[in-house]
């Protein structure tokens, strides 16, 4: 009896807790962009505007989910250790000179869609909802 | 009569939309949002701006209110390598004082801003019109809602123009692993604004630099030689230091100006200021600043200020503050300042 409610503790304990890993993070382009990789120090410099155009001459269309989105708030703390509300500051002095945040997209399959057709768009979603419209760049855990 | 009552409605409806607004969390580019402006379709036109409300008690001096900035955007940029921005500032909207009733009576019209900006690459960007002065970093942040006291530091206006117009390039590279913005700038105002702005250049060349040291750490150096628009105009040379530093909410800033002026009366004039803002819940803050300034008639005056500011979210301010100093009566007199700032 007893072993058998020690046995049931640790199936309830297991699933409290799922081991399940998160999903690495995939940043995307087009499937047909000429690059092949980014660094971070890159994106950053892209998802902040100071980056404005790529290396074929497009403008960069950074993409984000909305701020309450989890994947995006994931994606913020491992570029820049903020979370977004905390850069509220930086694009309200962005905004006082006319350049706006990055266009916001309602889910992930919003943003495949934009970038498998917008040259020069770039954007995060799930390492498993990546699919062949679109280019891995970057996988960040 | 009619321009009270329109404006009286837009701040009622800011005031009212602030804190409830369910667009404030969302920030979908359809949704508005306080503080992003509003996007006019898919034209590329945004729409926004800010607005501030201010009253000032000073020591042996009346009382006066004013709604002392109300600033519209215009901004247009389609994707492509151009992109358009003006800002149109109509000053002291409503006015009172000890001497006065409210009205109108002092309202002026300004375009504080107007240029155009093409994108050459990453390094570099050509931009034509009218823009603020890259000298320090006060002067190119000074909308109400941004900077953390209603009072400004004499340091980041007195001795030079706050605007130029003209051509400046400007851009940022990768210098030792971390971002150096620059911008250089010609300016011919005498020949190419019309509508001057108070105690313009008549014609300025000039350069900014900031570093990133790190994500917390920002340091500039500025340099123009100019004529400014006055009864005795002299050439002066000005040299300019700045500092920002802000780690978890906490912020420290300074800037430092030194113009020489051929024939003027005090050809050598300092001046400078250190700020700090310390957050004291998640909302107020507490500030305090130090300003000295040498100025041409009087001896070197000297500023302490303490403040409050409460920032129930990032686009909306308000603030008090007491100044206290020395031989400071005529550029930043003692005594209490309120105001409320809100970006739209």
């Amino acid at each position: 009896m007893i072993r058998i409610a020690y046995r049931l503790l640790i199936i309830l304990m297991l699933a409290a807790f799922p081991a399940r890993a998160e999903d690495a993070l995939a940043v995307i382009m087009a499937a047909d962009t000429p690059l092949n990789t980014i660094s971070l120090a890159e994106l950053k410099l892209i998802y902040l505007r100071k980056n404005q155009i790529d290396a074929q001459g497009n403008r960069w269309i950074p993409l984000n989910l909305p701020v309450n989105d989890p994947l995006r708030r994931r994606f913020s703390l491992t570029l820049f250790s903020l979370l977004p509300e905390a850069q509220d500051d930086y694009w309200n002095v962005q905004y006082f000179n006319g350049i706006n945040p990055p266009k916001v997209m309602g889910s992930e399959e919003a943003v495949l869609r934009f970038v498998a057709t917008t040259q020069g768009s770039i954007a995060y979603v799930r390492q498993q909802s990546v699919d062949p419209r679109v280019k891995v760049l970057r996988l960040m855990k | 009569m009619r321009t009270r009552c329109h404006f009286l409605h837009f701040v009622l409806v800011c005031l009212a939309m602030c804190p409830f607004s369910p667009a404030w969390a969302d920030d979908g580019d359809n949704a508005y949002r306080l503080g992003r402006g509003y996007a006019v379709g898919d034209t590329g036109l945004r729409l926004g701006g800010y607005a501030a409300i201010q009253t000032a008690l000073p020591q042996h001096r009346a009382w006066s209110f004013e709604v002392n900035d109300l600033s519209l955007f215009l901004t247009w940029d389609n994707g492509g390598r151009f992109h358009f921005f003006s800002e149109l500032e109509a000053g002291d909207l409503l006015s009172a004082g000890e001497h006065q009733s409210l009205g109108v009576q002092n309202v002026h019209f300004e375009f504080e801003r107007c240029y155009l900006d093409t994108l050459i690459n990453n390094y570099l960007s050509v931009r034509l019109g009218k823009y603020l002065s890259p000298i320090g970093q006060w002067n190119s942040i000074h909308a109400a809602p941004l900077v953390w006291t209603s009072s400004r530091p004499v340091a980041t206006e007195n001795l030079f123009s706050t605007h130029g117009t003209g051509l400046m390039l400007y851009g940022s590279a990768t210098f030792a692993q971390h971002l150096l913005e620059y911008s250089i700038y010609g300016d011919a105002s005498n020949s190419l604004d019309v509508h001057r702005s108070e105690n313009p250049f008549e014609n300025a060349a000039g350069g900014h630099i900031r570093y990133f040291v790190s994500d917390a750490l920002q340091i500039g150096a500025s340099y123009a030689n100019f004529t400014l628009n006055e009864h005795a105009p002299a050439r002066s040379h000005l040299a300019g230091l700045d500092l920002a530093w802000r780690y978890h909410r906490y912020e420290l800033s300074s800037e430092l100006v030194y113009r020489n002026s051929q024939h003027a009366s005090k050809p050598h004039t300092w001046q400078g200021f250190v700020q700090s803002a310390i957050p004291l819940t998640q909302q107020w803050y507490a500030i305090s600043r130090y300003e000295f300034f040498q100025q041409q008639q009087d001896r070197t005056g000297q500023v302490g200020l303490l403040g409050l500011a409460y920032r129930p979210i990032p686009p909306l301010t308000w603030k008090l503050e007491y100044r206290l100093g020395s031989h400071n009566s005529a550029l930043a007199a003692d005594g209490f300042t309120a105001s409320f700032a809100i970006l739209f």
